[in-house]
Formats: C-alpha cells, sequence, structure tokens
C-alpha cells in the first residue's frame, strides 16, 4: 500500500518532453551531427530517462552505465523503498550520525528552501502524509478527510526549522517527526547526472526522472518541454523552452487521495490541508533541486508571492494553472 | 564449492564404462572452441573467425581483415553455472562496440525437465540478449514490463533465467575488458610490479590525479545561492587564490605507494592490508583542509568521501594513517597527507574508476549551502594485465533465499514426507505387525517416491553429490551451492542422520527413485509371473564388491579429472530414468533398459550390485548407532525364511542382517512378527492353538 502510493505520488511530478535537439540552420557542427543515445530506466521508483548525443557511440555508452550506477547509488540515500537507505533510516531513528555528503546536502538545500519559501517547502510534511494515507486506506471516497484532530496532530510535527544539521550529522529535533524527500531528492540525483554528462563532455543532454535539466549546447535549438494539462491527463496544453536549466512541475493532481482531487500530496504546512492555489505549477530554475523544491512551494503558496518565490529561490520563470483553468505566467 | 570441479564435456576414450560413451556431440572438445555453425549464428556479420585464445579465451571474429568482435563460452570465461550448480555454459558474441551480438546455450543441467519448461523456451529466452549493451544489464523479471526496459524470465524456471542473464552479460564485461572493448578490469591489478619513478612521472601517467580549486571557483556557486565562504569581509577575497590543491590515487601498487613511501613503511603499511583491500593517497595544500577538524571529536572525515559506481564509501579515524614526508622525488610539500584503507568486504575494487568528493560549506542568511567538487580517478592500465582466469562466481545469498520460496511448496512437501518414514522407522514395530498397513505404506511411499520426488521433482540423490561435495572440501567450500537445490540439500541432511541411526537403507529402500522404480516394476513382473533367480549366496557375495570397486573409481577419477569421473558416473542410470524423463539418446536409453530389464528377474540387481552411491553410503553407515531390526536366535540356525524372502538377499544364511546390503524395507520385520510364517511363531501359535483347543487337557 505504502509503496503504491509513493509511487503515485511521484507521477504527480511526471511531465511530458517534446524531444528537440535538432541543430539549427547553418551551426551544424560535428556534435549536432553526432548519434543521439537514450537510456530509459527507474529511479525512485519512477520512470527515468537520459538522452545524449556523442560522437564516440562506445564513450557515451560507458558515461552512461556510469549514470545508471550513480542513480542506483543515490538511491541506497534517498529511497524510501529500500529499508537500509540512509532517508529511511533516518526516519527510523531519528537522527543520523554519519550521513553522507549527498543527504547533508539535500538535507541543507531542504532546510534554506524551508527559509526562504517562509514554510511553503517543507520536507517534514511526512507526517501529515502519513495521516491522509492512513485515513483514505480505511475509508477510501471519504468526502470529509482525515478528522481535524488528527490533522492537528500531524501539522504540529510539521517544521523545517526542527530540523538540526550542526556539525556533519542529521538530527529530527522532535519524536514522531518524518521526512520525505520526494520534492527535491529527484531534483538533486537529475543535476548529479547531468554534472556527470557535462564533465563527460556529451551534448544534446537531457535529465528527465520527473524533474528535467538539460545542458547547455552550444549550436542547438533548445528543448521544448511539454506542459501535461491536470484536468486531462496525457494531454499537453502548453510548453517551455528549456536550455541550459531545470523545469519542474508540481500538482495536486498527480497523486489524489479521493476522486475530486480535493485531497492530495502537497499539503500546506500552516494549515495541514491540501493546498488548492492551482492546479499544478511549473517552475524553471538554474538546477533541478531548486526547480524541484521552487515549483512545490508556488503549488503551496499563495499566489500573490509567486514572484517573491521565483526572485527568492533564484528561479527564472513560472507557470501557474489555476482551477478555473487560467494561466499565470510569472517572471522574478 | 571451487567451479574447476564442475564438469566440462570431453569425450571418454578408453573406460571400462562402455556406455557412458555416447556418440554425444564432441564439437566443444577443448576449452574455448564453438562449433562453426555456431559462431556463424551468434555472430552473423562476421566473414570468418580466428582461432581461441587470450584470457579469457575468446575466438576474434572478422570482417574481412578487421577483428569486428568476439565470441566465447561463458563457462570458459566466468565459470558460469546453473541452478543445478553444474556447469552452464552459454557462447557469446560480442560485437566491438559491446554490444551483445547473440547467445546459444551449449550445455546446461538445468531442472527444467521437471517443471515443463523446453529446452526451446531456454534458447528462445538467451536469443533475446542479442543487441543488447554488455555495459547495460538488462532486469529479468517475472513478469517484464512491455517497454523493453526489462526482459521475461522463462515462466517456471525464473532463477534459470537469472543465471543464464548472469552468465551472458558477466563473461561478456569480461571478455570486453580484457579486450580493450569495455572500461575497468578485472579484479587482478599488478600490486608488485615496481620501478623508480618520481613525482612528475606518476602524475603525468595518470598514477595520481590532481584537483586545482581556485577561491573564484570555490565561491561562485555558493554565490549564486546567496551563500559565502566566510563572513564578509573575514577572509581572503582574491579569486585567482589557490583554494585547495589536492592530489590523490591509488597507494597499493608498489609502483605508486613505495615510490611515494619509500619501501620500509609501504611494506609496513600494504603488510598490514586485509587481502583485497586498497590505500589511497590524499595529500593537499592551500587555504582547505580536506581533513578538517570533525574527525577528531567525531571519528569520521566530514569533508570527504569516496563513491565508486554505485558505492559510497566514508572514511574514518580507522582508516586513517598520517603521511608526514613523502620518499618521491620532485614532489612539493604538502600542508597536509593522508592514507585511507578502502575495504574490498565494502564493495571497493581498485580496478574501477573512483571518485574523491570534496564538499565545501558556505553560509547565507536561509542557512547553509554544500556544494560538492569531485576529483576522477581511473586506475592507469599500466597496472591492470589482461585479466586472467576467471575466479568462480558463488551465488549470491539472495538467490538461494529465493531458490528456497520459489520452492517452498516442495520443500514442505518433502519435510512431510521425511516425518511420515521417520515415523515408519520408530514405529516399525506396529508396522510390521500390519501386513496390510505395511503394504500400503511401502508402495505407497514407493510410488510417491518414483512420480514425486523422481519423475516431479528430480530429487534423485546421486553419487556426484558425493564427489562434489568431497571436493568442496578439499578446495573451497560455499554452503550456497549446495543451498541452490532445496530438496536435495534436505534430502542428504535427512540420509545423514540416517546413516548415523540405521544405514543406507533409509536412502535406498526408501527415498531413492530409481530404487522405487526398480522395486515397483519387480512387483509388476512377479504379478505377471516372471520367474525369479535366485544367486547362489557365494556368487552374490562375490558380486557386492563391485559397487565399491565402482565408486572408488569414480572417487579416484574425481581426484584428478573431476569432469570425467562426471561423465563416468552415468554408470548411474539416475540422470536418464529421472531427471530427464527418458527423454535422452537411445544408448542410454538402451542401458536403463538393460538394468530394468534385469531387475525383473533379480529384484534389484543394480542397487545389489552395481550402485556407486549404495557404496558411498555403506562406507560412512559403518558408524551407525542403532540395530533396530529384530532377529531371533533361531534365524540362521534353523529357519532361513527372511533370507531367501529378502528382497535384495542382504541376510546371511547365518541370519544376520549385512547392514551395508540391507535397504531397510523392513521385508523381515513382517516376517518376524508373523505367526503364519515365521517358525517360531508357528510353534508357539500351534501349541497355543492346541492348548485352546484342549481347556480341559491341562489337569491331566
Amino acid at each position: 500500500m505504502r509503496t503504491a502510493d509513493r509511487k503515485a505520488r511521484r507521477r504527480a511530478l511526471t511531465i511530458l518532453a517534446a524531444a528537440a535537439g535538432f541543430p539549427m540552420l547553418g551551426v551544424r557542427s560535428a556534435m549536432a551531427r553526432a548519434p543521439r543515445l537514450e537510456w530509459r530506466g527507474q529511479a525512485l521508483g519512477g520512470p527515468a530517462r537520459i538522452v545524449l548525443r556523442h560522437p564516440d557511440n562506445q564513450r557515451a555508452r560507458q558515461v552512461l552505465s556510469h549514470c545508471v550506477a550513480e542513480i542506483d547509488r543515490l538511491e541506497s540515500v534517498f529511497s524510501l523503498y529500500r529499508p537500509s537507505s540512509e532517508l529511511a533510516q533516518l526516519n527510523q531513528r531519528g537522527k543520523l550520525a554519519s550521513p553522507s555528503h549527498d543527504l547533508r546536502l539535500v538535507m541543507a538545500a531542504a532546510k534554506r528552501f524551508g527559509v526562504l519559501s517562509d514554510g511553503a517547502f517543507d520536507v517534514t510534511v511526512q507526517p501529515l502524509w502519513q495521516t491522509y494515507a492512513r485515513h483514505f486506506a480505511t475509508r477510501p471516497g471519504d468526502r470529509r478527510g482525515p478528522a481535524a484532530r488528527e490533522l492537528a496532530r500531524a501539522a504540529a510535527l510539521v517544521d523545517y526549522r526542527n530540523l538540526d544539521l550542526d556539525e556533519g550529522r542529521i538530527r529530527l529535533a522532535r519524536p514522531g517527526m518524518a521526512v520525505t524527500l520526494n520534492g527535491i531528492a529527484q531534483g538533486y540525483i537529475t543535476d548529479r547526472i547531468a554534472d556527470l554528462l557535462r564533465d563527460a563532455g556529451m551534448t544534446g543532454v537531457l535529465v528527465d526522472l520527473g524533474e528535467m535539466r538539460a545542458l547547455d549546447a552550444p549550436g542547438e535549438d533548445p528543448w521544448r518541454i511539454g506542459i501535461e494539462d491536470p484536468r486531462n491527463r496525457g494531454r499537453i496544453i502548453g510548453s517551455l523552452p528549456l536550455r541550459g536549466a531545470a523545469l519542474a512541475t508540481s500538482g495536486g493532481y498527480g497523486m489524489p487521495f479521493d476522486e475530486d482531487g480535493r485531497f492530495h500530496h502537497l499539503f500546506d504546512p500552516a494549515t495541514g490541508r491540501s493546498a488548492a492555489q492551482c492546479l499544478s505549477a511549473t517552475a524553471v530554475a538554474p538546477d533541478a533541486m531548486t526547480a524541484d523544491a521552487l515549483a512545490t512551494a508556488l503549488a503551496v503558496a499563495k499566489r500573490e508571492r509567486t514572484r517573491a518565490l521565483l526572485a527568492a529561490f533564484g528561479g527564472s520563470h513560472a507557470r501557474l494553472i489555476l482551477p478555473d483553468g487560467g494561466v499565470v505566467e510569472a517572471t522574478p | 564449492m571451487h567451479r574447476r570441479i564442475a564438469a566440462v564435456w570431453r569425450p571418454i576414450l578408453a573406460m571400462w564404462l562402455a556406455v557412458a560413451t555416447v556418440p554425444f556431440s564432441s564439437a566443444f572438445a577443448e576449452d574455448g572452441h564453438i562449433a562453426a555453425a555456431v559462431l556463424k549464428r551468434i555472430f552473423p556479420a562476421a566473414t570468418h573467425f580466428g582461432s581461441v585464445g587470450g584470457a579469457p579465451p575468446a575466438i576474434p571474429a572478422y570482417r574481412n581483415d578487421e577483428i569486428i568482435g568476439h565470441v566465447f563460452r561463458s563457462h570458459a570465461v566466468v565459470r558460469s553455472v546453473g541452478l543445478s550448480g553444474k556447469t552452464l555454459d552459454i557462447a557469446v558474441g560480442l560485437d566491438a562496440a559491446g554490444i551483445i551480438t547473440g547467445a546459444e546455450i551449449l550445455e546446461h543441467h538445468e531442472p527444467i525437465l521437471a517443471i515443463g519448461v523446453s529446452d526451446d523456451d531456454l534458447a528462445r529466452f538467451v536469443a533475446k540478449f542479442s543487441g543488447r549493451d554488455a555495459r547495460l544489464p538488462i532486469q529479468v523479471l517475472r513478469r517484464a514490463p512491455k517497454d523493453g526496459t526489462a526482459v521475461d524470465a522463462v515462466s517456471g524456471a525464473t532463477v534459470s533465467s537469472l543465471l543464464m542473464a548472469d552468465a551472458i552479460f558477466q563473461s561478456a564485461i569480461a571478455v570486453g575488458r580484457s579486450r580493450g572493448v569495455l572500461e575497468g578490469g578485472a579484479s587482478g591489478i599488478d600490486l608488485t610490479g615496481f620501478e623508480e619513478a618520481d613525482w612528475q612521472t606518476l602524475l603525468a601517467d595518470g598514477s595520481l590525479r590532481r584537483l586545482v580549486l581556485t577561491l573564484g571557483e570555490v565561491t561562485r556557486p555558493l554565490a549564486d545561492k546567496g551563500a559565502r565562504l566566510y563572513p564578509a569581509g573575514a577572509g581572503p577575497d582574491d579569486p585567482d587564490i589557490r583554494f585547495i590543491d589536492l592530489v590523490a590515487g591509488l597507494a597499493t601498487p608498489a609502483r605508486i605507494g613505495r615510490n611515494l613511501l619509500g619501501p620500509q613503511r609501504f611494506n609496513r603499511l600494504v603488510g598490514a592490508l586485509a587481502p583485497g583491500d586498497h590505500l589511497i593517497f590524499v595529500a593537499a595544500n592551500g587555504l582547505y583542509s580536506f581533513k578538517g577538524t570533525g574527525y577528531v571529536k567525531s571519528g569520521r572525515f566530514d569533508r570527504i568521501q569516496i563513491t565508486q559506481g554505485e558505492r559510497t564509501f566514508q572514511l574514518t579515524r580507522d582508516d586513517h594513517t598520517r603521511i608526514e614526508q613523502l620518499r618521491i622525488a620532485g614532489a612539493p610539500k604538502f600542508r597536509e597527507m593522508a592514507l585511507f584503507v578502502l575495504r574490498q568486504d565494502r564493495g571497493f575494487d581498485a580496478a574501477r574508476p573512483w571518485r574523491l568528493e570534496l564538499l565545501v560549506e558556505g553560509e547565507s542568511d536561509a542557512g547553509s549551502v554544500l556544494t560538492v567538487h569531485t576529483l576522477d580517478y581511473g586506475l592507469p592500465g599500466r597496472y591492470i594485465p589482461a585479466a586472467g582466469t576467471a575466479q568462480p562466481r558463488v551465488p549470491s545469498q539472495d538467490l538461494w533465499r529465493a531458490v528456497w520460496l520459489d520452492r517452498l511448496p516442495d520443500v514442505v512437501l518433502l519435510i512431510g514426507m521425511l516425518l511420515i518414514l521417520g515415523a515408519i522407522f520408530f514405529l516399525q514395530d506396529l508396522v510390521a505387525r500390519r501386513r496390510i498397513l505395511y503394504k500400503a505404506l511401502r508402495y505407497g511411499f514407493l510410488i510417491v517416491t518414483l512420480f514425486w520426488l523422481g519423475w516431479y521433482a528430480a530429487a534423485q540423490l546421486t553419487v556426484i553429490n558425493v564427489l562434489t561435495f568431497t571436493a568442496a572440501l578439499r578446495t573451497e567450500f560455499e554452503w550456497e551451492f549446495f543451498l541452490l537445490e532445496p530438496l536435495i540439500f534436505i534430502l542428504w541432511a535427512f540420509v545423514a542422520v540416517a546413516l548415523l541411526f540405521g544405514g543406507r537403507g533409509a536412502f535406498c529402500g526408501w527415498l531413492c527413485p530409481f530404487g522405487a522404480l526398480q522395486e515397483l516394476l519387480n512387483r509388476i513382473a512377479r504379478r505377471f509371473r516372471v520367474p525369479q533367480f535366485r544367486l547362489p549366496f557365494t556368487l552374490h557375495e562375490r558380486l557386492w564388491p563391485v559397487k565399491y570397486i565402482i565408486f572408488l573409481s569414480l572417487f579416484a577419477l574425481s581426484l584428478g579429472a573431476f569432469d570425467m569421473a562426471y561423465t563416468a558416473a552415468e554408470v548411474e542410470p539416475f540422470k536418464t530414468a529421472i531427471v530427464m524423463r527418458f527423454v535422452r539418446e537411445w544408448p542410454f536409453l538402451l542401458y536403463v533398459a538393460v538394468l530394468l530389464g534385469a531387475g525383473l528377474f533379480v529384484e534389484r540387481a543394480f542397487c545389489r550390485y552395481l550402485c556407486p552411491l549404495g557404496a558411498a553410503l555403506a562406507v560412512p553407515a559403518r558408524i551407525r548407532m542403532f540395530e533396530w531390526l529384530k532377529r531371533r536366535w533361531h534365524c540362521g540356525q534353523q529357519c532361513n525364511i527372511c533370507a531367501t524372502k529378502c528382497p535384495v538377499q542382504a541376510i546371511h544364511p547365518n541370519g544376520s542382517i549385512n547392514p551395508n546390503e540391507c535397504i531397510y524395507c523392513l521385508n523381515c520385520q513382517t516376517l518376524y512378527f508373523d505367526d503364519q510364517t515365521c517358525p517360531p511363531l508357528i510353534v508357539r501359535r500351534k501349541r497355543r492353538e492346541k492348548h485352546d483347543a484342549e481347556p480341559f487337557a491341562e489337569g491331566v
């Protein structure tokens, strides 16, 4: 049950990529003519895809195999499916004495994003999610949602400021606290893979682990990333260009607890209720971890804070799809 | 178990075992050779093929004058084994780009016939791997999604499927690495080769790698996130100043470590390492300390970590050796230097590339920001001679657990069977007194043994088990190989205990499917009044040793040439009659027919005179602790009924039961309690009847 839910939760972030990356006229470099290589697999329980170009197919495959190993390594840090993963251990024990660099980096970023969004982005919402999941597992289709008392009890555990990250250790300051990195770990992995590919000299790179990152490729058109219609899944209702940056989408529609989609996984930590500001929020930022967190924050925060959040996170573009179907574009 | 002992088919030339030599395909006479037709099928793009060579052995595939790939046998390369623990040999083609061109099974001993899977199913399965990239081993799942990201296992043979995929990819990787198609090498690293080399040489040839970061390169990514390295105005601000100048490399090869540290220090440090463990050398200058100070208190280094493939290695104080001075010519003076131990049992493989990751922490108004800088290291090819003979691959723990789970219903049934058999032995008097119950139990049990244990589950113990076990004891013993066959494992455990208690009979008489087959056929023959021959006891006794000679010959063969012993063990008809259920070439069938035919006239002729497994069991059974078969003093003195009725003539004319021959069928015990057959009981019964008939005679 938990596994299935988590899988579904990942799907919420899925957007469709319209493949591009064709060279512009007149600037056909050897790199741009290089054959395209594509890998599809799994990362943190969701579909993953890596696209790249390199004239030496053998070299490209070798680098790709490094990427697959790196995804595997990071799963053993962040995966909630692996009971031995560092994150699972942290949630179980409430502290980790010697976390890896990767977990420390992501936890520090998570806390900083919490500060920057004034709590709209908060990785300690896991108790809320557990409350909802439990409630709808026993009462599927219930229209009222969990009791206010239960929600209050879970919401009381939610506070990113109770993440103690001093001296290279990680501690959850209150008993019962739990962390989910689903709004940020995919982004981190995406960035690591993109860095690996950039360092190896690959071009035409698109890394898609739910969040997408495209490397800057001179002489190539930007990727066009399709954005899914939240009310008509599988249909694209617009697209954004992506080049040398990352893009992420968050939407409650991806993982509703009930049929109407009133209850979903994007919680407002302030109220413990599912956010209803918009159906989906798409953010473009320099790296995927930031885009990932920013999209979540945008989907949860009040609409008037959109520009301020973009500026605080260093994002370059946001697109919100409102409950009435309206589209809001924002730049900082 | 050492894979060397697993059999590779070779034709047996002159052996007293004429029956075992069959016109079997001997196209694969020597290690690594592959028949031309197979080569052509799995590497169609080639115009011709070279001869087998190199380490691991492979056949180059040519297009005109250019080598475009290799074809090799998985067993010759990685000693691949199947679920049976025996040779699994797959011919695999690998092209120069690292793509598998085709695969074909040459030899396998998977117990697939027992579960209704055909050889064609397996052939179709391995064919699916053509076109796959050897670097990206694909998952094999019971039910794979249709998007091509995984391959469907052969239904009913999931574990065999996993092992076949493993054999294909592991051998392709080993050959690919050794031929320079794929990166990395096997674990064979040249640790001892030494020549004087100075600092510049080691840096230039990649033995040591360097990462230089300026202050600007470190502060820029921090500034992007609104963070500073130092509080404003507190630190240096020239962006070109050297933040860190880091050098790292593997120190275990003598050419690197001995040059760096000098012979004495090097020898002492390397001598203290467990086999397979390695030392990594790290040295740095600049503003930033890679050690930091946290390790003094916490015991772990929080600014550096090593990653390799899917593994992360944290460095701790226990793994750390401080270095004060370098012996190598031309080295700069370093602010800090260290050696760290990387352990093989945690998965470090020095031949594969690794990364040293340096963590730098900055401070922003919203909290700290961490950034990572990496130094990539790959051991230069000069330290990795061409991969030698691959180590045997031991199945992982997970694998045998999966097998046990997979066969759980069979395991439960078998344990139930053994419990019933145990009860029959412990309550043998109760059973033997009741002739109808005895017959029902006896023949019921034999039918289950033959049909379920033998033909369905293929759980026929064989002398090969004995040979592999003793061979494993002499070489490298791995429980995992034996655990891969749950039923065989349980049967052996039971037989071992039964040997201690009573002798070989518990197995021979009750749990041997071929024994059951002979006995049941003989019963049917008797029903049709087929005449039974009883050999004169002296001749019979002289024939007993034959099976010991056969067993000792097999054992002797197994010491020298296990593969020949394996073939010679075909003297046992078990494989043909039970495991392969008669689906085999005619000479094997003829042999079985002769044995079974003989068994119609002389009950269990094979068991009595030829069975090497029976012999192998009789020898340790001499230490048995109990004699539970009841005898009377009359036995052999006045009466030989038991001896004549004994189906295997295990009772001497003097009345004693020869435990080396006894199959513990309990027939003599039913006679022992039968007052219609056993003379002392008849006498006693007659006396009682007479007494009953003449109630008043007593007083006379």
